[in-house]
């Protein structure tokens, strides 16, 4: 043996992470983020903890798996919580409110993908339809997952009060706040394609939010019961919002008067 | 680095109420059945003694109830919303796995029911020089007096339980802003769900016109959020 060559470890040393100019890691910079993700389970603590290791892995040729896993929690946990939100009337709304649910939240982000896409274009971002649509399905897992957090909380309340516009309100509450970290992801990932500006990102979320809120009335009754699966009667959601706060308020004064 | 074989020593739960974060943070790092089962004693007892203590000047038996139903909240609280604490952790800038966010709220539940267990004794005495409750005792200062002292004490020991956990945090995340998003985040959830929960499992004092029952008979019958909304509408309709 020669002394004077000892063997080289076999781990290569750390290299820490280098930060741009500009402050900020490029992705992969760290390699944690170049960890793959092999499966679902992988999947969903990459996004709670390691979005950015997602995020670098969008960028990679085999995206497209890691995509369909993204699609496969977020269509399984927004029927968990669809049967949580079913509770509340029991019955058929037990497998009509976990399909429209998950049915809806598909159909909306299907629907905004392309301009979605047409924005990220716009802002100059160098980001790929792939990647784009990875985003998409990260905001989705995400937002299905923190709903599944919420739960519990749905499912108490939708034990212990009879009121749909508070059971409606309280559900909305908790998407909006899941939407919010849904989007926050969407935006970092966004912001990592070298995008000019962020208004064309910005106008899409109006657009997201407005189709999401949209396709609840579309689909309705999603927590209350009616004689069909979808409405006979097409209607905006400013319009069955205000119809059902109406009620309440009638519900109410019937209440206080009581 | 501590063990599982470890021998849990109960003198534990002063270092968490005298909040010595370099121990606590310690604890945190690897799960202990024995200390799990320690903190779950004293937020069972510490609670359940204060329960008593309140429930007893209606009637023993609404003792026994809200000795149960004390801790009982704040054991559903926990778990209920175990799922979400974990989660939005990490979103708000603090990296932590579920196990040590769990324990870290069960920790600092352990703090507000030991605080809530010292000073069961001291309720107890007010409520044996309190006169027996009546419809007339609920009219005056007596009942507003042992709601006062209620709302003091329960006050002080979920203050201080969040104070320890704020601490915490802060040691976890290295960041006192990010200790605080995650704190405000984990106390507006725990306190919508606890506040249901204690609509719930109505009553704890207990009305002296109203029979002594675990549950009322409308217990799952609309939510503490609607009806504070029906007492406000109220206050204007008159």
């Amino acid at each position: 043996m020669n002394e004077q060559n000892p063997v080289p470890p076999q781990i290569p040393p750390r290299i820490p992470p280098v930060a741009t100019p500009s402050g900020v890691l490029q992705l992969g910079d760290d390699p944690a983020e170049r960890a793959p993700i092999p499966n679902v389970v992988a999947a969903i603590d990459a996004i709670l903890r390691h979005p950015r290791r997602v995020m670098f892995q969008l960028r990679q040729p085999d995206a497209g798996k890691l995509i369909a896993m993204m699609l496969f929690v977020s269509v399984v946990c927004s029927l968990i919580y669809g049967v949580v939100a079913g509770t509340f009337s029991g019955g058929d709304q037990l497998w009509a409110a976990p399909v429209k649910i998950a049915a809806g939240l598909m159909i909306s982000a299907l629907i905004c993908l392309p301009s979605l896409y047409i924005f990220t274009c716009l802002s100059g971002s160098q980001a790929r339809l792939v990647e784009v649509c990875g985003l998409l399905a990260g905001l989705l897992m995400l937002m299905t997952i923190l709903l599944i957090g919420f739960a519990p909380v749905a499912w108490i309340f939708s034990q212990s009060t009879e009121s749909l516009p508070w059971m409606g309100t309280l559900h909305l509450v908790f998407w909006f706040i899941a939407t919010i970290f849904g989007l926050r992801f969407l935006e970092v990932g966004f912001s990592h394609s070298n995008a000019r500006s962020h208004a064309g990102f910005h106008t899409w979320v109006i657009i997201f939010l407005l189709v999401a809120v949209q396709m609840t009335t579309a689909l309705r009754p999603i927590l209350g019961t009616a004689d069909t699966f979808l409405p006979q009667e097409k209607q905006f959601f400013v319009s069955h919002w205000g119809d059902c706060l109406k009620a309440t308020d009638k519900e109410l004064k019937s209440k206080v008067r009581e | 680095m501590r063990t599982q074989s470890e021998k849990l020593n109960p003198h534990e739960i002063s270092t968490l109420l005298r909040g010595e974060l370099s121990s606590i943070a310690g604890w945190l790092e690897r799960w202990h059945t024995g200390r799990f089962v320690l903190h779950l004693a004293v937020i069972i007892l510490g609670a359940g003694l204060y329960g008593a203590a309140m429930g007893w000047w209606r009637d023993p038996q609404q003792a026994l109830f809200t000795a149960i139903k004390f801790p009982l909240i704040i054991l559903l609280t926990t778990i209920g919303n175990s799922l979400i604490n974990a989660m939005l952790a990490p979103q708000l800038g603090l990296n932590i796995p579920f196990r040590q966010s769990f324990s870290a709220i069960l920790m600092s539940f352990t703090v507000t029911a030991a605080i809530l267990g010292a000073f069961s004794p001291v309720m107890a005495f007010m409520i044996w020089n309190a006169p027996p409750i009546s419809p007339e005792t609920v009219q005056g200062a007596t009942y507003n007096l042992i709601k006062l002292a209620n709302v003091a004490v329960i006050a002080f020991a979920g203050t201080t339980g969040n104070a320890r956990l704020f601490q915490l945090l802060a040691r976890l995340g290295g960041s006192r802003t990010v200790a605080l998003r995650v704190l405000v985040a984990w106390l507006a959830v725990n306190l919508f769900l606890g506040s249901q929960l204690s609509w719930i499992l109505r009553p704890f004092i207990g009305a002296p016109n109203l029979p002594v029952e675990f549950f009322r008979d409308a217990a799952l019958h609309g939510n503490f959020y609607e009806n504070v909304f029906l007492s406000v509408q109220q206050i204007f309709n008159d």
